[in-house]
């Protein structure tokens, strides 16, 4: 069995990379689990965001950041749904509970 | 331990300093994420022989 | 149970702040997180920062930095990058944050 991926985002430029590598991850039968932070919550307003939303299991962005980013809380990106406006415990989950890990 | 090293960028002397430091006496290998279309799926696999992923700046 | 050690490491001013605040994020879930600004002197932070960082040493996290501007600016304890490779060999999880 495939091992899972845990992806922490907290650079601009790495949407690319996060669709390319979650894509070939699926493809091997992996779980892949996407937090973003920070920055990198800018990355939500990206018109490919929402198809990394489909094909990752899950995908989830630090509320407090995208607030900081100048973003209104309501204004819930595509592919997202309210619970997936989440906190930093997203970041531990990423550690503790998936096989591998890997920030971009 | 196997180290994975993975560069989104040409490692300057800090990382350089850095890496040779963390592989000392260790298994490891390297990904280099600068080139125009990177293999993705080699890299995934390398992730998962990894017990550790690095991704420098 | 062996706890994750995990370290942040920030080279870019406008990334030292949250990254602090997401080191803290996982020190409160049991994790032993440290952060070192690298190579950059970074302005005095302001209360709330500093009381990141107090939390953060309270829960036996540390915030670090290569420079000495930071150490007398902001009580960030010191480290050179020799001592840095050699703290990154006992880390479960090494994350270079953010932008160079």
């Amino acid at each position: 069995m495939a091992k899972s991926l845990g992806i922490f985002v907290t650079t601009t430029d790495s949407l690319a990379h996060v669709i390319g590598i979650t894509k070939a991850a699926k493809a091997k039968g992996s779980k892949v689990k996407v937090f973003f932070t920070w920055k990198a919550t800018n990355l939500s307003k990206d018109p490919a965001f929402a198809g990394l939303c489909d094909m990752a299991d899950d995908v989830s962005i630090c509320v407090d950041s995208y607030k900081k980013q100048g973003f209104n809380v309501e204004d819930i990106p595509e592919g997202l749904t309210s619970k997936k406006m989440a906190t930093q415990a997203q970041h531990g989950i990423l550690i503790e509970d998936f096989d591998c890990y890997l920030s971009l | 331990m196997k180290i994975l090293n993975v560069y989104r960028s040409v490692p300057d002397e800090t990382v350089q300093q850095l890496v040779k430091i963390v592989n000392r006496d260790r298994d490891t290998d390297n990904f280099d994420l600068t080139v125009e279309n990177p293999d993705y799926d080699s890299l995934v696999d390398k992730i998962f022989e990894a017990d550790q992923t690095i991704c420098w700046w | 149970m062996e706890y994750k050690k995990v370290c942040f490491m920030y080279r870019h001013e406008d990334y030292a702040v949250d990254g602090i605040r997401s080191a803290l994020g996982l020190a409160v879930e049991n994790m032993y997180a440290y952060g070192v600004v690298i190579g950059k002197e970074i302005p005095e932070f302001d209360e709330l920062t500093q009381e990141s960082i107090e939390m953060l040493r309270d829960m036996e996290g540390d915030i670090l930095s290569t420079e000495q501007a930071n150490v007398e600016k902001n009580d960030f304890t010191a480290i050179s990058i020799e001592e840095l490779g050699e703290k990154l060999r006992e880390m479960t999880h090494i994350i270079p944050y953010g932008a160079k």
